[in-house]
């Protein structure tokens, strides 16, 4: 299936925008303006959805015009393009989407054409789904694990990371050192990726640790 | 500037193919996805600079038509889309391309009108420049994460799991001694990760500013918020400031437009 | 083209094709100037052209007549943005410069990673100030007394436009001096004899990038061209690079003639620089060494040879991985320079000068292929951060379109001294460090990609975000504790663990410097002339 590398699936969304204006602005500015003013990293709306590993969104004006002897070629519409990397299965995600981050949605999707019928989950997923066009070619360069799987494994990386050279100074005893690597497995919970973890988005190592999936950031001095 | 989440830079290129090659190009996809075309990949995951990297090919027929009075689109050309998740700055990226895998570059842009060949770099630069749409907005999961980072990392999961499991109860120094083997079997994964270096001058100046205006109370609600060219002009200012007066337009405006493509490319 | 002496040598300045300091000039100044006055600002100009050095060959030639003898002073000329602008150089001209060129180095410290401690704040006065430096004029020569001739003669020249063009005083030296009239430099003397070291104790300025059309000794092929993939150890394991990754105007190894300054007169033959003083903290590094020397299982030497991937007598760790070997081979070396002078037949001498070749050769023929994992040569050390050789298509022959296709757009001509007196307390508030001058045709793809991707970051060698050791911006966390760390990876067959450097302080800080312009002899003229004309 070209949407799909392994578990990782590639959402692309063409939703039309209509050609109106409002207050002098066209709905595509407007709708450019709310995603350049959209929060970033930690604090984005899409930082909620389970499985969502990385997204885009811009507005798609019109085609590029080669030069002769290429024609002039122009879409009639413009598009927001809605483009997201994620695990697992689309109908799943979509669900999870709108309930998490409905009022954004709403915001951003607010001039799509047809969008103003879009009122539950099963609305939601339908109308991104009339939206979507077939990825011909999707590239992994990554893996296909869950996002909660690659957050863990990112703060299990630096947690042993930190660890090992910790102990090096701590000098050879293997009593201590088995009895410190029992504490760290305690404190880390490897098996466990429901419990510490990296918060999605985080982008300074101050605010990325957090106690568990889904919970704020501790304050982490590292 | 949107086109960069920490770490990861979002590029998108759309380019026309000849409507009657649609079909070739899409072959050619189809081909490389194969098992027996693996190889052919290799290059580009050797370059792993890639999260994850898509191809879209487009006819009139497949844009999204929703409502009877949407109109529909009616093209000359077919479209390729392309969208890009990767690691390093825009030049970074599209001179590897042109100086490791040339020819896997070639076949996937086959035909694309106006394709100038990925080598030598200069016209392959303008090709992709003139073609690139803007991120208007971009979130990764992860901007603290390289994609060597997140496939290192799971290496290291999978890897302490499997020696957690394998020492349960034994002696001090039989721990001691797998704990060393350890760490010699990850000791090429156990760099530490920290914030993405600045790639983009004009984009860190943007982020400060809107870190500083989050801390500070908005001085008036409702004033739109600045169009994105003045930021970049503003960006790209610091060396102008000492010119006369009367050069200073032409040349704001002349910075401001390498500014405005240095900002595409996340440059400066 | 050909390796054969192809460029017209005698427009191209000596300083980029020359290390001076392997010729016998141990000492150097330099000085910098400020342009008020256009007029005068080209008179001066016009007036050093004539003594500035070219690339032309000193040595006798074998088939000729004896070609220039070498001089007991060399002269360079470069120019910064600002420089060129206030000479006259037209809009038009100027516009068509690099962007990073342009701004100067100040404003590109986010990209350098000149913060904290290296931060334009903590820079010697003279590199200071916005549009400040506008000339520089580099001085190397064979003792203090020829040194101060060329300089004095400069001096006068610049006298001589009645302020036009002013010298440019603010370099910190010893003793607490901030506002010297030139930066210092000088080679470090052993025994009487000047070396090639710097105040960390490596041997510096091995290996230099061998490109095309220099007829330089093919000798240095070996090790300085691109990899080809056959054996590192042979001849056939190189290829020259393009003459363009250097020199402006020429084919670069992109397969073109890229896009240069204009006119092209101005820009042909010419190149661009990257001057940076760099202060070294020898007590950090003393002490560093010193303690964590005792921890690591092969001593404090070792640990030194992992920082920097040579031992400190030179010998690269990829081809002599312990102390032993290292300072087995330094004596075989020495022993056949010694052989040379006591020669005591032309046949004699010709063998023994092969030999020595032979011995030279293996300070840079050497790839990482059978050393993926570091265990020899660490990962993150500095020449393999600097150039990685084929090393970035990892365990993947043949999945790139060379091998070296990742490292060949990166190279740079290193040139420079290190500066202050080695004899004087080793202390981080001593006057130490380098004068670094990095040359290339791009700065914003060689040096600057170099620094900011490969020095002070690791992704590419999928180490995270660990930085080079000795020049990496260590960061210090709360409570100003330092908190990098490096990595010393083992060999396959090493049952010890890997080693961490943690708590790494900064070895060393930016104290200034600039981008500058350097101009071919044509060039130079006509911008003395004020006839730059892009139309």
């Amino acid at each position: 299936m070209p949407n799909k590398s392994g578990r990782a699936y590639g959402l692309t969304t063409l939703c039309p925008l209509i050609g109106d204006q409002q207050d002098d602005q066209s709905y595509a500015a407007i709708i450019k303006g709310r995603l350049r003013n959209l929060p970033v990293d930690a604090d984005s709306p899409w930082a909620k959805i389970p499985n969502l590993y990385m997204c885009r969104m811009f507005v798609l004006d019109d085609v590029f015009y080669q030069g002769k002897p290429a024609h002039e070629d122009h879409l009639k519409s413009k598009y927001l393009v809605f483009v997201a990397e994620l695990h697992g299965e689309l109908e799943p995600f979509l669900e999870a989407m709108w309930r998490v981050a409905e009022d954004s949605i709403r915001d951003i999707w607010e001039f799509c054409v047809a969008f103003k019928g879009v009122c539950s989950t099963g609305d939601f997923v339908r109308y991104i789904k009339q939206c979507q066009v077939e990825t011909t070619f999707y590239f992994n360069g990554s893996n296909d694990e869950s996002l909660a799987e690659q957050l863990k494994a990112l703060y299990l990386k630096q947690e042993l990371g930190k660890f090992v050279r910790d102990q090096q100074a701590h000098g050879k005893d293997p009593v201590q050192l088995q009895r410190a690597f029992s504490d760290f497995v305690a404190r880390v919970e490897p098996f466990n990726l429901a419990g510490p973890t990296w918060r999605p988005g985080a982008s300074d190592l101050a605010q990325a640790v957090i106690p568990s999936a889904g919970a704020s950031p501790v304050s982490n001095r590292s | 500037m949107s086109n960069i989440a920490g770490k990861a830079y979002a590029m998108n290129l759309i380019t026309p193919i000849h409507g009657l090659r649609v079909f070739a190009n899409k072959l050619i996809f189809w081909a490389v996805g194969t098992p027996v075309a693996k190889l052919s990949l290799r290059g580009l995951k050797t370059l792993s600079m890639i999260h994850y990297a898509r191809w879209v090919i487009l006819r009139s027929k497949d844009f999204p038509h929703l409502a009877s009075n949407q109109p529909k689109e009616d093209l000359k050309y077919g479209y390729m889309l392309f969208f890009s998740n990767f690691n390093g700055s825009w030049e970074q990226y599209v001179d590897s391309f042109s100086a490791a895998i040339p020819s896997g570059l070639n076949l996937l842009w086959w035909k694309n009108i106006g394709w100038p060949n990925a080598v030598p770099e200069q016209p392959f630069h303008r090709y992709v420049e003139s073609n690139q749409i803007w991120t208007d907005y971009y979130y990764s999961s992860y901007p603290m994460a390289a994609s060597n980072d997140v496939k290192s990392a799971e290496l290291v999961k999978q890897k302490l799991c499997t020696f957690i499991g394998n020492t349960t109860g034994v002696s001090p120094n039989e721990f001691s001694q797998r704990y060393n083997l350890l760490l010699k079997d990850l000791q090429c994964d156990l760099g530490l990760l920290d914030a993405t270096p600045i790639v983009s001058l004009a984009a860190e100046e943007i982020s400060a500013r809107r870190r500083a205006a989050l801390a500070k109370p908005a001085p008036a609600a409702g004033r739109a918020p600045e169009p994105a060219t003045s930021a970049v002009i503003s960006a790209a200012q610091p060396h102008n400031q000492n010119m006369p007066n009367g050069q200073a337009t032409a040349a704001a405006a002349s910075t401001a437009t390498r500014a405005r493509k240095a900002s595409a490319r996340g440059k400066d | 083209m050909s390796n054969k002496t192809a460029l017209d040598l005698h427009d191209v300045q000596g300083n980029i094709v020359k290390p001076y300091g392997r010729y016998g000039f141990p000492k150097a100044r330099y000085v910098f100037f400020g342009v008020r006055d256009g007029i005068a600002g080209r008179q001066f100009v016009s007036k050093l052209a004539p003594l500035v050095t070219t690339a032309a060959p000193w040595r006798p030639s074998n088939v000729g007549p004896k070609i220039s003898p070498i001089p007991e002073v060399t002269t360079n000329v470069a120019f910064t943005y600002h420089g060129l602008r206030d000479l006259g150089v037209p809009r038009a001209s100027l516009q068509t410069f690099p962007d990073e060129f342009a701004m100067g180095m100040r404003a590109r410290r986010d990209i350098l990673g000149d913060e904290g401690p290296s931060a334009p704040d903590h820079w010697d006065p003279i590199w200071r100030h916005d549009e400040h430096v506008h000339i520089m004029v580099a001085i190397c020569g064979r003792d203090e007394a020829c040194l101060e001739r060329r300089y004095q003669q400069v001096l006068e020249l610049a006298q001589a436009s009645n302020s036009g063009v002013e010298l440019l005083t603010g370099h910190r030296g010893p003793n607490g001096a901030d506002d010297l009239p030139y930066q210092a430099a000088n080679a470090i003397y052993e025994a009487g004899q000047p070396t090639a070291k710097e105040h960390f104790g490596y041997t510096d300025g091995i290996g230099d990038p061998f490109f095309k059309g220099t007829g330089a000794h093919d000798a240095t092929l070996v090790g300085g061209g691109k990899p080809t993939g056959l054996p590192p150890e042979t001849a056939a394991g190189w290829a020259p690079l393009e003459t363009g990754e250097f020199l402006l105007g020429y084919r670069d190894e992109a397969h073109e003639c890229p896009e240069a300054p204009a006119p092209k007169l101005l820009s042909f033959n010419g190149t661009f620089m990257a001057y940076r003083k760099l202060h070294e903290n020898v007590g950090s590094f003393d002490s560093y060494l010193e303690h964590v020397g005792r921890e690591f299982p092969e001593g404090k030497e070792a640990l030194a040879a992992k920082f920097a991937g040579r031992w400190r007598n030179g010998a690269p760790l990829s081809r002599f991985p312990t102390e032993g070997e290292a300072n087995e081979f330094a004596e075989r070396w020495a022993r056949a320079k010694n052989a040379i002078n006591q020669a005591k037949s032309h046949i004699e001498r010709v063998a023994a000068k092969q030999h020595f070749a032979e011995l030279n050769q293996q300070f840079v023929a050497f790839d990482y292929q059978n050393d993926l994992s570091g265990g020899r040569c660490p990962v993150g050390a500095h020449i393999r951060r600097a150039n990685p050789r084929s090393g970035l298509q990892y365990d993947q022959l043949l999945a790139f379109e060379a091998p070296g296709a990742l490292s060949n757009r990166r190279r740079m001509i290193r040139r420079g001294l290190p500066y202050g007196d080695s004899q004087t307390e080793r202390n981080d508030a001593g006057d130490h460090g380098i004068i670094f001058m990095a040359i290339n045709a791009s700065l914003r793809r060689q040096f600057e990609f170099v620094q900011q991707q490969w020095m002070n970051y690791g992704n590419d060698f999928r180490l995270g975000n660990e930085r080079d050791a000795l020049i990496g911006n260590h960061p210090v966390g709360p409570l100003g504790k330092e908190r990098a760390s490096v990595v010393i990876q083992r060999d396959q067959n090493d049952t010890k663990p890997p080693f961490f450097c943690n708590q790494l302080p900064r070895f060393v800080e930016t104290r200034g410097g600039d981008y500058f312009f350097i101009p071919s002899l044509t060039a130079l003229r006509m911008i003395g002339e004020g006839s730059i004309d892009p139309t």
